[in-house]
Parts: C-alpha cells; sequence; structure tokens
C-alpha cells in the first residue's frame, strides 16, 4: 500500500521494503532481454511481383531505387550523424507503485562517506537517477555535498567487480572463508571506522563463532589523533562539536571545517546561518583562521592569519596566556613576525565574547595542539555554550597502523579486508595480505587491496545495500536498496552472516535487512507488536529519532592537558601539511570521475593534486607551477608537481591525501599523485621535510588560471562596519546600465518568472551545487586532456577571485562567486543564433533548443559571463553506449550529441514537471514547489529560487525578497544584458571595526 | 589643333602592350597554356598544390569524423583557426571584383591585364572561405541546410537577427556575382578556345561554354551592356561582403570586437590582402607562362600603389583603435587593447603591425614597387599580417573578456594548420586547373585595345 507521508518539501516517498523484496530487476537479467526486444523498424513487404510493376522497362521499384541513391547521396554528409541504435523494451509485469514517468523517492542513508548523512534517492523507473539530502535527518536536513552526490555514479561504473573472484562462487567462497577461520590460530577482520551498528553487531557475532579473529579498524583519515586528546584529558570517549550558530567569534586553527573536517554539512548550515545581515541592527559572527596550508575555510575567513603549523600549539597557547591576561599577545607576535594589532584584536573579541566564542583545531595537528585548544576553550568558557559534548561518534575509534603491524606482522591465518582500501594508504600492508594463509578483500573495485587478495569479494555499492548508522545520540538512520544488484554482488554485512553460520542462504539480499530489523526490535525500539508499522515508518524517513539529551563530560583534566600542550616540538626549514582531498577524500571516491573532474574549491585543481606552496617559498626554492619536486619525509618520499598557491605560510607545502588510483583494466592511468607514503604515525603535519626540485616539469590543469578581479563590478562586497553605517553601501558600489538595446524587449505575459538570488554571505564554494546539476542534467565526463584544453562541461562553476590585502602577494582574501547562466532578459546569445536554435521562453528562461543547434558556438562568444558549454567531442558516446552506464540518465534532461552547446536552464524539467502537476490537480504553484537542483543541494541555504510574479497570500517568492536586500547586485550590470541572478554581497566582518555584538543570536537562544 | 576621339590609349597610365603587339600575338601567347602540354614547372607546382589539397581532405575528414575537439578552440575562445581563415579568404576575394568591376566602371583600362587572374582568385578565395564556416559548425551535415531559410512545415525559420545569418546571404550573393560576373567576361574568349580547338571534344567543351558566341554585333552589344551591368551589381558587393563579415563581430557585445570602426577598416584591410595575393599570384604566373610582355611591371606598379594606399589607412584604424578604447574609457575595450599589444598574443599583435603597416612602407621606392623580386616577399609578409589581423581579432578578444575567472588560452592543433595550408592546397589547385583550362588573360579586351590603337594610328 502506498502511504502518502507529505513532509515540508519533500516529495512523497514510499517504502522500499516491498519494491526490494519483490520487484523485479529493471532491464537487467541477461535472459529475458534479447526476447523482449523488439526492432522498430520492419523490413518492407512487396506484395506485387516484379513483372506486373515493370512499366517500360523501368520498374517503379528501380525508379524509386534511383531515387533514393540520389537522394543518399545529396544527404551524404547527414549520413554522419551518430545515432545510437535503440531497442524498445517491453516489461513483462509492472512493478508495484511505478507510473512510466513518474520518479520514486526512497530515504537512505549514505553510508560511503565519513559520515553518514540521510539521503533521498530519486529512482526512475527502477534506475536511482539522482541523490539528495534526506530533508528528515537532523544533521545534513535535505542537503547534500558533492561526494554524497558523485556517489551515484560509482553506481554504474562499468569497472566495478562484477563477481567473485578467486572463488568459483559465492558459495564455495564461503565455505574456503568458513574453512580458513574454523582452523586459524589467528585471523584478522580489517574494516572502516564508519560501520554501523548493526554491521558492528554482525562483526561480534561472527567473532562469537570464531574467537580466533579479531577486529581492527583502519580509518587513515579518522579523527583520532584530536579524539584521542578529548579522551585523555576528559577520561571518557566523545567529541565536542563546534556550535558555530551558537558563536560570534570562530577562531579555526589549520581546522577546514567547511570542507574536509568534521560534519561539514551540518558546519556549513550553521555558520552561513551566522554571517547574514541585513539592517543596520543585524551582526554576523566573525570567522579568524589561523592556518600554514590554505583550506576552504581558509578562504572564508574575515580575517586569515598565515602561520606554520608547528606554531599552532605554542599559538594557541599564547592566546590562552593573553585571554587570561597572563602575558599580553605581543611578543608572541614579535617572535613570530606577525601583526600584532591583529593579534591583539583577536584577543580582545575572544576576552570580550567568552561563552560566545569558538576555536577549533583541524584533526591533523599533533595532540599538543588540541590540548592547547582544550584549554583556550575552557578559558573561553566555550564547553558546553558553543561546543557541544557528543559522547557517541558515528565512527569507531581507529586503530593506528602500528597496532595493526603489531598484530599481523608474524603472520595471520586469515586476513580479511572490509570495504576498505588499506593497500591504497598504506602499501606495506600488501605483504601481511600476501603473507597470510587465506587473504579475503571486499570491495567495489578490483583495487589495490583486493588485488593483493586471493579471495576477491564484489560488495554491493550502497544503493544496493541494507544498512543502518548512527550518527549521533537519538539518531538512527536507515539505508535501503534502491534497485536490485546489477550484478552477482553481495554486500559486506551479508558476508558476515554467511560466514558466521553453515546454514544455507535461504533469503538473498534480505538476510542483513532480517538482522538488522531483528536487532533495532530487540534493542533499539520499544514498539512490542507494532514493530512492522514502526518499519515501514522508520523507512519511509529514513531515520528514527529519539530523544537527544545534552551530555556534560568530565571536567578537563588541566594540568594533564597543560603538561600536553607544552609538549615540544623540533621543526625544520619546510613544513607538510597533508589535507584531504576535497572531493575524493581518503581515496575512496578517487575513481569517481565527476568528483575527479570537479575543481578542488581552493586550488582549482582538476583531476591531480599538487605540492602547494606560496609565492615566497616557490621563489626560494626556484620552482614554477608544474615543476616536479620530491618531498621527502622520515615516513617516506614522493614526487609530484609543484603549485604556486598564493596564501599559504612561508616554508608550508600543503597536499591532497587520496589521489593516485587508477583502474585495475588501466593501471597507467593513474589520477593525480598517490601522497598517503608521506603520511606521518600521527595527525596529518610533517614538520621537518626537504623539498628539492628534480629539474622536470608536467602540466597541471587548472579549471582557472586568472583570479584578479581586476577591478570590475563582478563580486561586491563590503565590510560589515561599512554596510551597517550605509545601508545604501552596497547599491552604491553597483555599476550603472548603459545603452538602450537595439531590439524590441521580449514581453512577457505576467505569468511565472522564474528568477535566481545567490546569498554571497552564504556560499562557502563547497562544490555540491557543481555536481548536483551534473547529475541533474546528464552533464558529460570529459577527462583530464579535455579539461586542460579547456573544455569542461559543468553548467555551474565556482568563481574564485583573489584581493590583495597588503603588498605581499601571499596575503589575499578570497570570494567564492557560484557562476551559471544568468538567463538575461536582454539575453546576448540570442539574437546571434542563425538558427534560432536559443529562444526566450515566456517564464523569463533563456532556453535551449538541442535538437536545433547546429554549433557555431557564437551564443558562446557573445555570453559575457561564459557559461555556455560545448560539445566539442562526441563525450556522452562511452555513457549512451554502454548497457549500464547509461542507466545514469535523467530522462528528462536531453542527452546532448556532438556539436551542440548546451547549459543551464534553471533545472527547466523541474519547472515543467511542477507546472504539469499544477495545472492537473488545478492547484496553484506555491513559493518552493520547484527548487534546482543546485538549489536542493546547498548546504549553506545560498541559492533561492522561484517565480517573482508570485503574489499574496502564496507569495512574495522568497528570491522576490532576497532581490530587495540592500545587498543585492547583478554581475556586470552596465552590460544592461538584464541577468536574472541576483547576487548579494557578502559582508566582511573586519576586526577593530566594532566588537561583534551577538543580541539578537542570543535572545533567541533564550537560556543565555 | 584638331579634336581627335579620345582612345583607351589617353586614359593609360602606360601602354597596354609593347609596340607593335598584333592581335594574334596576344591569341597566341594566352593561349599557348591552354594548347600545349602543361610545362614541368605547372606540374611541380601543380602536384605540390594537390599534395596540399590532400592535407586539406585528410584534415577536413578528421574535423568531421571526430569533431570540433581535434580543433584548439575551447571555452571560451570559441572561434579560432576556422572563422581566422574565413575573413582572411573573404579579404583575399576582395581584389577580384575591385579590379574588375570598379576599376572597370571608372574606365582604368590597365586593369585588362589582370582583370581575368584576379576574378579568379577572387572566386577561388570564396570557394576557400566557404569551406570555413560549414567546417567549423560543431554539425556541419545540419549546418550546410539549416543555416538557409526555407519554407517547412514546423514553421521554422532561420534567425534573421544573426550576423551570421547575414554572411550567408552577403557570402553567397557575392559568390554568385563573382562568378556570372567572371563567366560573361570568359565568353567571348571561350569562343576564341573553340574556335581555335582541334579535338572534337575539346571544341564541344568550349563550344557549351561559350553558349554558342557568334561574335556578331548584336552579340558584342549585349554581352557590353551586361558586362557594364554586372560591374555595377557586383561594386556594391565589394564594400558590403565584407562589411557584413565585419558584423559578426561588430555585432557582438565581446570587448574588442564591438566596434563601428569595424566595416571600412574590414574592407580596407581586403582590399590591401586581396591586391598581395593578386600581385603575388600575377608575379609567378606572369613569369611561368611567360606573359611579362602582357602584365608589365607598370601593372604591379599601380597595384603596389593601392597596397599602400590601404596599408595606410589599415595603420590609422590600428590607430583610432587603441584612440576609442582610451578615450571610451570602458574598463574592458582598455583591457582588450592593452592585452593585444602586451599580453601572451602580443607577438600575433606586432607581427600584424609590423607587416601591414612598417612592411608596405618600403613601397613608397620606385624599386620595391617596379621590381617582381623585390615585391614578393613584402606581398607575403602583407598576408601573413592580414592573416594574423583577423587571429588577433578574434583570439585575443575572446582570450580575456569580461570575467577574469573564464579567461583562458587559445593554442591551435595540427588540424588547425593542416586546414589553414591546406585551403593553400585548395586555391593553388584551382587556380593552376584555371591557368592550364581557361584564357587567364582576357583577350578580347585586350584586343579590343590593341586594335583601337591602330584605328587610332589610323586616323593620324
Amino acid at each position: 500500500m502506498e502511504k502518502e507521508f507529505k513532509s515540508k518539501g519533500a516529495p512523497p516517498r514510499v517504502t522500499a521494503l516491498v519494491v526490494a523484496a519483490e520487484a523485479r530487476p529493471i532491464s537487467l537479467t541477461e535472459g529475458g532481454r534479447a526476447r523482449l526486444a523488439i526492432p522498430i523498424r520492419e523490413e518492407p513487404n512487396s506484395h506485387r511481383s516484379a513483372e506486373e510493376q515493370k512499366v517500360d522497362g523501368i520498374t517503379r521499384r528501380s525508379a524509386m531505387k534511383f531515387m533514393g541513391a540520389t537522394m543518399a547521396l545529396a544527404s551524404g554528409l547527414a549520413a554522419c550523424v551518430r545515432k545510437p541504435p535503440r531497442k524498445v523494451i517491453s516489461r513483462t509485469s509492472q512493478p508495484e507503485y511505478n507510473h512510466p514517468g513518474q520518479a520514486l523517492y526512497y530515504s537512505s542513508t549514505w553510508t560511503d562517506g565519513p559520515f553518514p548523512y540521510g539521503m533521498l534517492v530519486k529512482v526512475q523507473d527502477g534506475r536511482p537517477i539522482k541523490l539528495d539530502g534526506n530533508p528528515d535527518h537532523p544533521i545534513n536536513k535535505g542537503t547534500s555535498s558533492a561526494a554524497m552526490q558523485g556517489s551515484l555514479l560509482s553506481l554504474y561504473d562499468p569497472e566495478r567487480l562484477r563477481a567473485p573472484k578467486g572463488a568459483a562462487s559465492w558459495a564455495a567462497a564461503d565455505q574456503q572463508v568458513r574453512g580458513a577461520l574454523k582452523t586459524a590460530k589467528k585471523a584478522v577482520l580489517v574494516t572502516r571506522a564508519t560501520i554501523g551498528p548493526s554491521e558492528r553487531r554482525a562483526i561480534s557475532d561472527l567473532r562469537s563463532v570464531y574467537p580466533a579473529l579479531r577486529h581492527v579498524v583502519y580509518e587513515p583519515l579518522a579523527d583520532e589523533t584530536r579524539r584521542s586528546v578529548w579522551r585523555e584529558l576528559h577520561g571518557q570517549d566523545g567529541e565536542w562539536l563546534p556550535r558555530f550558530e551558537w558563536a560570534s567569534v570562530v577562531l579555526a586553527i589549520e581546522c577546514d571545517f567547511l570542507g574536509t573536517d568534521g560534519v561539514e554539512l551540518e558546519s556549513i548550515q550553521s555558520f552561513s546561518g551566522t554571517r547574514v545581515a541585513e539592517t543596520a541592527d543585524d551582526t554576523i559572527s566573525r570567522l579568524y583562521v589561523v592556518e600554514g596550508g590554505l583550506s576552504l575555510t581558509g578562504t572564508n575567513a574575515d580575517h586569515r592569519i598565515r602561520l606554520r603549523p608547528s606554531l599552532a600549539a605554542s599559538f594557541v597557547r599564547a592566546l590562552r596566556d593573553a585571554v587570561d591576561e597572563r602575558t599580553p599577545i605581543d611578543a608572541f607576535a614579535a617572535a613570530n613576525d606577525l601583526d600584532a594589532k591583529l593579534l591583539g584584536a583577536l584577543v580582545g573579541d575572544l576576552k570580550e565574547n567568552r561563552g560566545k566564542a569558538v576555536v577549533v583545531a583541524g584533526a591533523g595537528l599533533p595532540k599538543a595542539a588540541h590540548a592547547a585548544t582544550a584549554l583556550l576553550n575552557r578559558s573561553l568558557d566555550a564547553f558546553n555554550k558553543t561546543l557541544e559534548w557528543n559522547p557517541q561518534p558515528a565512527g569507531l575509534i581507529a586503530n593506528s597502523k602500528a597496532e595493526i603491524e603489531a598484530l599481523v606482522e608474524d603472520g595471520v591465518d586469515v586476513l580479511i579486508t572490509l570495504g576498505v582500501d588499506v593497500v591504497h594508504s598504506w602499501s606495506a600492508f600488501a605483504k601481511h595480505l600476501s603473507a597470510a594463509k587465506l587473504s579475503v578483500g571486499h570491495g567495489l573495485y578490483l583495487d589495490s587491496t583486493l588485488s593483493a587478495c586471493e579471495l576477491r569479494l564484489p560488495s554491493h555499492h550502497v544503493l544496493e545495500s541494507w544498512n543502518d548508522a548512527r550518527p549521533r545520540v537519538g539518531i538512527i538512520s536507515l539505508c535501503q536498496p534502491v534497485i536490485m544488484p546489477l550484478y552477482d554482488t553481495r554486500q559486506e554485512a551479508e558476508s558476515l552472516l554467511a560466514w558466521a553460520s553453515e546454514a544455507p542462504d535461504a533469503a538473498p539480499h534480505t538476510r542483513f535487512r532480517d538482522f538488522l530489523k531483528a536487532r533495532l526490535e530487540a534493542e533499539e525500539l520499544e514498539v512490542g507488536p507494532g514493530m512492522e508499522v514502526a518499519w515501514e515508518t522508520a523507512l519511509h524517513q529514513g531515520v528514527i529519532l529519539g530523544p537527544t539529551n545534552a551530555f556534560v563530560p568530565a571536567e578537563l583534566d588541566v594540568p594533564r592537558a597543560e603538561a600536553l600542550a607544552a609538549t615540544p616540538l623540533q621543526a625544520g626549514a619546510y613544513e607538510l601539511v597533508l589535507t584531504p582531498h576535497s572531493s575524493v577524500w581518503d581515496g575512496r571516491f578517487g575513481l569517481n570521475a565527476w568528483l575527479l573532474e570537479v575543481p578542488d574549491p581552493v586550488t582549482k585543481l582538476m583531476w591531480d593534486n599538487a605540492a602547494c606552496m606560496s609565492a615566497s617559498t616557490a621563489k626560494r626554492l626556484s620552482v614554477e607551477t608544474g615543476y616536479l619536486v620530491k618531498l621527502s619525509t622520515p615516513d617516506g618520499s614522493v614526487e609530484l608537481p609543484a603549485l604556486v598557491q598564493p596564501g599559504l605560510a612561508d616554508g608550508v607545502i600543503m597536499t591532497a591525501l587520496g589521489m593516485g588510483r587508477a583502474y585495475a583494466s588501466a593501471p597507467d592511468e593513474v589520477f593525480g599523485t598517490n601522497t598517503w607514503p608521506l603520511i606521518p604515525s600521527e595527525g596529518r603535519v610533517q614538520f621537518d621535510i626537504s623539498v628539492s626540485p628534480t629539474g622536470e616539469e608536467t602540466s597541471l590543469v587548472r579549471s582557472q588560471s586568472e583570479f584578479s578581479m581586476h577591478s570590475r563590478p563582478i563580486v561586491l562586497e563590503a565590510t560589515l562596519g561599512e554596510f551597517r553605517a550605509n545601508l545604501e553601501a552596497i547599491q552604491e558600489k553597483r555599476s550603472k546600465e548603459h545603452g538602450e538595446p537595439i531590439y524590441e524587449p521580449f514581453k512577457y505575459g505576467g505569468g511565472h518568472k522564474w528568477e535566481m538570488a545567490i546569498d554571497l554571505a552564504r556560499c562557502v564554494g563547497c562544490n555540491a551545487c557543481v555536481i548536483a546539476c551534473q547529475a541533474e542534467n546528464n552533464i558529460a565526463i570529459v577527462g583530464k586532456e579535455e579539461c586542460g584544453n579547456g573544455r569542461e562541461m559543468h553548467w555551474m562553476r565556482i568563481d574564485q577571485y583573489r584581493d590583495p590585502v597588503s603588498h605581499d602577494e601571499d596575503e589575499l582574501s578570497f570570494h567564492h562567486q557560484p557562476m551559471l547562466c544568468q538567463q538575461c532578459d536582454y539575453a546576448p546569445c540570442e539574437n546571434v543564433c542563425p538558427v534560432n536554435a536559443t529562444n526566450h521562453d515566456d517564464e523569463g528562461l533563456n532556453s535551449m533548443v538541442y535538437n536545433r543547434c547546429i554549433g557555431t558556438r557564437y551564443c558562446a562568444n557573445n555570453c559575457p559571463y561564459k557559461v555556455r558549454r560545448f560539445n566539442f567531442f562526441n563525450f556522452q558516446k562511452r555513457f549512451v553506449e554502454d548497457p549500464v552506464q547509461k542507466l545514469l540518465f535523467n530522462p528528462q534532461v536531453t542527452v546532448r550529441q556532438i556539436g551542440v552547446m548546451e547549459k543551464c536552464t534553471f533545472c527547466v524539467q523541474r519547472i515543467k514537471g511542477a507546472e504539469f502537476e499544477a495545472a492537473r490537480t488545478g492547484s496553484e504553484m506555491s513559493d518552493g514547489v520547484v527548487r534546482t537542483a543546485c538549489q536542493q543541494a546547498c548546504p549553506a541555504s545560498a541559492i533561492s529560487f522561484g517565480d517573482v510574479n508570485l503574489r499574496a497570500p502564496a507569495g512574495p517568492a522568497e528570491v522576490a525578497v532576497k532581490q530587495q536586500s540592500a545587498r543585492s547586485f547583478l554581475v556586470l550590470e552596465e552590460l544592461r544584458v538584464r541577468p536574472n541572478v541576483t547576487y548579494l554581497a557578502r559582508l566582511r566582518n573586519e576586526a577593530g571595526e566594532e566588537a561583534p555584538a551577538p543580541k539578537k543570536q542570543a535572545e533567541e537562544r533564550g537560556d543565555e | 589643333m584638331s579634336a581627335r576621339p579620345v582612345t583607351t590609349e589617353d586614359l593609360l597610365p602606360f601602354p597596354l602592350v609593347p609596340e607593335g603587339t598584333t592581335a594574334k600575338d596576344i591569341d597566341d601567347a594566352v593561349s599557348l597554356p591552354m594548347e600545349s602540354f602543361p610545362t614541368r614547372r605547372w606540374w611541380i607546382a601543380f602536384s605540390f598544390s594537390l599534395g596540399l589539397l590532400l592535407i586539406f581532405s585528410v584534415n577536413v575528414t578528421i574535423t568531421v569524423s571526430q569533431g570540433i575537439g581535434t580543433w584548439g578552440v575551447n571555452n571560451p575562445v570559441g572561434w579560432g583557426f576556422a572563422i581566422v581563415n574565413l575573413v582572411f579568404w573573404i579579404g583575399i576575394g576582395h581584389a577580384g571584383t575591385l579590379i574588375s568591376a570598379i576599376l572597370f566602371l571608372f574606365r582604368q583600362h590597365w586593369r585588362t591585364a589582370i582583370a581575368r587572374f584576379a576574378e579568379a582568385m577572387t572566386l577561388f578565395a570564396v570557394l576557400c572561405a566557404v569551406q570555413f564556416p560549414v567546417l567549423h559548425t560543431g554539425r556541419p551535415w545540419l549546418a550546410i541546410y539549416w543555416m538557409v531559410p526555407y519554407p517547412n512545415h514546423n514553421n521554422l525559420w532561420t534567425n534573421f537577427r544573426s550576423p551570421l545569418e547575414w554572411d550567408v546571404f552577403a557570402i553567397s550573393t557575392y559568390g554568385t556575382v563573382s562568378f556570372l560576373f567572371w563567366f560573361l567576361g570568359l565568353i567571348p574568349d571561350l569562343a576564341l578556345a573553340r574556335d581555335r580547338a582541334k579535338h572534337p571534344l575539346r571544341k564541344f567543351i568550349y563550344g557549351l561554354l561559350s553558349l554558342g558566341w557568334n561574335g556578331s554585333n548584336r552579340a558584342w552589344s549585349h554581352y557590353e551592356r551586361a558586362y557594364g551591368l554586372f560591374a555595377a551589381i557586383a561594386t556594391p558587393l565589394v564594400l558590403s561582403v565584407h562589411s557584413v563579415i565585419s558584423f559578426d563581430f561588430a555585432a557582438s557585445i565581446v570587448p574588442g570586437w564591438h566596434t563601428t570602426i569595424f566595416p571600412p577598416y574590414f574592407v580596407a584591410g581586403a582590399i590591401l590582402s586581396g591586391f598581395a595575393m593578386v600581385t603575388l599570384v600575377v608575379v609567378l604566373l606572369r613569369k611561368m607562362f611567360n606573359l611579362q610582355h602582357l602584365v608589365t611591371e607598370s601593372h604591379l606598379e599601380v597595384m603596389n600603389k593601392i597596397m599602400l594606399a590601404t596599408a595606410l589607412m589599415v595603420g590609422y584604424a590600428y590607430a583610432s583603435e587603441f584612440f576609442v578604447a582610451w578615450y571610451s574609457g570602458v574598463l574592458y575595450e582598455k583591457y582588450v587593447f592593452l592585452n593585444r599589444a602586451m599580453g601572451p598574443y602580443a607577438w600575433g599583435y606586432w607581427s600584424m603591425v609590423t607587416c601591414n603597416v612598417f612592411v608596405p612602407q618600403l613601397l613608397w621606392f620606385k624599386k620595391f614597387r617596379r621590381n617582381p623580386w623585390l615585391m614578393v616577399p613584402i606581398v607575403i609578409l602583407v598576408n601573413v599580417g592580414m592573416w594574423f589581423e583577423r587571429f588577433v581579432i578574434i583570439v585575443t578578444s575572446l582570450h580575456r573578456d569580461y570575467l577574469p575567472a573564464a579567461w583562458g588560452m587559445y593554442h591551435p592543433t595540427w588540424v588547425d594548420a593542416g586546414l589553414l595550408v591546406g585551403s593553400f592546397g585548395l586555391f593553388f589547385t584551382l587556380v593552376l586547373l584555371f591557368v592550364r583550362f581557361l584564357p587567364t588573360i582576357a583577350v578580347s579586351e585586350l584586343k579590343g585595345a590593341v586594335l583601337q590603337k591602330h584605328a587610332g594610328a589610323h586616323h593620324e
């Protein structure tokens, strides 16, 4: 039975229970497919004999033949069109709930990433075609990240391992594993830290069957250094969660909380919410970032202080001394050549905002820095105010390499890795795998770990799996399959169950579901006989929410913290900051073309990583962008290209981890450089490395080459003080329209008029919108070479501009600006198209008629925003022709052919879908009923979209309100193209102008 | 002082043919290449041109089968070599009609000896030019007919606001009229070839092409009238076609393109490059076929004077562009011109200025105007410069326009280079076939001049 659960903004969903268990796999079974294929054309059948048709020696048939030949000659060139052959396949039985052409939505949980976010999956004709955040999930609240969006592509990756290798069948593999485990004296099971509670239970069940089995957690990017300091100082396991929504002053030390450090979707939401001011009474938070590298958070800072990571701990100690008024900060500033005035302002801000300030230190820093930060937060009265204690982090405590090494070094009988590519980040582990009597690898790809294993078992993708997760206390998040497994794969937990018992697998694909459900019923839920209803409701909602209490940890052990914070540190001439990659994380998404191709938000690198260094460091080393440098650390050395990235601290090299993977089918085609050999045993900073140019050069591909705004009115900005003193500050900076249009302006009918507003005060530049757009609109992947040729296809891009702060070229402030088709009222692209392939519609959209486009590229030349994208090759050919990859496509969006121009159309398919639905039901369209893909994904709620003609009571639309903001402006307004995307200026909260006074927030909070 | 009728002789700056040249001499000299087995020099030139044409065909095949991606174009530089070549070849194609039509109307009779070459060159240049706009589209198999407005049941029309659509009309009109004008001038000479032909097939083909010309007074009178008419029709086209081509740029909003100076600037540049190309071809052909007595150094000198004048105009346009960019105060315009002169493509800009403005200054010296071997390097450099002019206009304006975040660079590929070089193969193959099979000099017109001279002598 279909249940119509209506929740805010979410489309109706159905539970997957019935679908997954009973629906037949869609058109992927090999057997029935050929029989069902019906060719569209039939052979013409002639009924008359040749003699009958013959007149005057020339038959009608031969006359037609000549005519046909003439036509064929005439249209000789037209024969070059490569239209892929298609077949019509009918269904033998209609899946339940499925109305042709209508999508179904399922709640699930994204368990692939470092944090389990709630996920809403759009399923069209049995195939998932879009992932979004689950609006009911209390952490990500409907938003999503680039990596989460990108998971969809991995599902249809043709390189996935499709059947067990090393054993004839799953049964044989299970037999072998069970046999080996039974006789093993020592067996080790390696998993990720983020496995769910039911998986953990399955492991403990397995261990009770095979007592020799040990479970170790390998998570190379775990937050273990920081967490262990907290564990040590508070005497209990847990984590401090920053509550940016209550913070007036945020100090981030080498901490990319908006990017790769922590629960970024939650942090972006809460932080960007404190950045918006509309009136003279409003105030916004102030963000100080102190870092040696350059993080996405750093690019969003009000003030950025470049400081080597080796000085982080002593800096925090000095700050604490200054805040506690023991010693002023000036001495530290003078000793380290820092701006004493700025540091003084920072100390002042922190002192004035006790209880409203928060200091976060990056997960990569050593223990001393975290201990010092804990002490400073204590001095600032941040504990339990701007920091909240979570006694139950989502991930398990990770074992260190040394611990794992100690366990496996003298040989193990069975070594099993579950869903983790250990060898990629720890190459020495391969020898342990080969030393084991039986090595078992369970994963999505034939990656470096699986290749080293004897038994190579293919895993389900997250979209094919059952699972649960416990992101926080009081939240159970459920993961359900939304498609039958594409291949002969099995999810890892299912294997654990299969190995634990000899019983034959009676219910393939649902065994773990039953296990999970039973565990929930027994341990988590108190529903008694109502379990079935509760279960279905839970699956429908995707989450089960329990009571959340405020947890207060034990008092901080101050003497111990002080001792730890004072740990001395030796630093050399060059320090190395290793960061998780902005989209492929630790490398687990390192084969995902969407995530490899999306430009890094800071460096704008595509398909690559590099040794980033400041301009002055580069000068000192006499290297330029693209020169190969050798980084040597005590743990290992790596050669990779240098990238001059102004903004880093001098003497600091920063590089992203996680790159350097390759498909098993093309092992030589490596994406980026594997920098894992450089990782230290604790934290992610090497304090003494040597850097030497090798004298060789290579090319790096970046989506952007010029970062200066050249004093053009592109991104407008004001300081908070300037804005509060004069609300017209931004309006005064706007450029004025010039000239009159040659042609009559387009006459709108007064119906819908779709417009967008992008609030740059909220936007942090995280790329979620870029990938959401790519997934929604069937945007092609072009590969590194074509990116290098400037042919990337992203309809949406994040432009980055840098402003000098001082004469030092490394002292910069940054701007992020999402750029997409501006749907100009007087669109310059429209009148230059010779064949009318791009037109204005009466709802304000600048629409593309792909079928009509002949590809003169004149429109792209004439677009001042350069947002049009051209299919220089048949980029989609590979996807269109692959029976699996083509399932990815959104059927509501044309897959563009070679030679065709394309661009953003404000997700016109969603607009039209909503309009048809409104027309069908005779209802009025309310604001928010159409949401663009970028808007839906945006964790910062920076994008508003709607009908500006919407009148009361339904209106005015949010976008119309935003357009009236004192911060609104248009990009390149003087061109008078009348863009329909309004930007809202970001306000920089400069120190010294005025102390932030978060009275509004304090009032909201009530209890303070 | 007896009033005598004004003869062609009086209007000539120099004698058209050497003293004592008879009509038969002219017939023989012009017909020789058509009637004798091609010389070794012709074969060498022809095989070289065919080789280049092969390069062209290979690169066309690559482009159409694999896509425009094989070229250097990208975002933001959507137009590259193809459009540069289009404008370049259309420019080359200017000289022919200018020489035949405008100079005809102005009674510049010295044009007689070179008009046929020039017209043929125009046609071949236009033919080379039209390859590019079709090839450069993403889907040439559709572009080839979708650009043409034709009634259809979908009521789909072309966009008459688009300068590219104007190009379709401008180029096709120019090509058609140029062809008819050229063919009309050929008719009496084709009849001559027919009359001299010995082989029946030759006779048949030239007979067919000469449309039954009988040389009667009636035919001549119709011919003269039609020729004058076509000259009048063709004259505005000389000015219009490149003006319309310049609208591709001027009607856009790209800084560096959006300027009102473009139409006259483009026409002047086109005449400069066209005359340079005619001079080059003429110098080579008169040597190859020993026509020095019919195409004299005086002809070349007049051509060079026109080149010098247009080079000065072009130089003025370059200077005024900079002035206007500065005077307008528009941020983007100012940047584009600074970027042209000092940015990454400054080498292209300075090549252009050197070749088009500085090098032609040598033509102030009579020696350079009259010595074919001194002028050849100049005209080659002028053509290089004119090609760079279009490169500079197209690439430097596009590669850095409004949003610095979208800036990029343009790097042409081997396919781009192959198409450019190969288009010369197409051009020279056609030129060589033309000199082999058709009369390269307007025999009837030249004979007319000679005979009139004799007639005048009788009157004396």
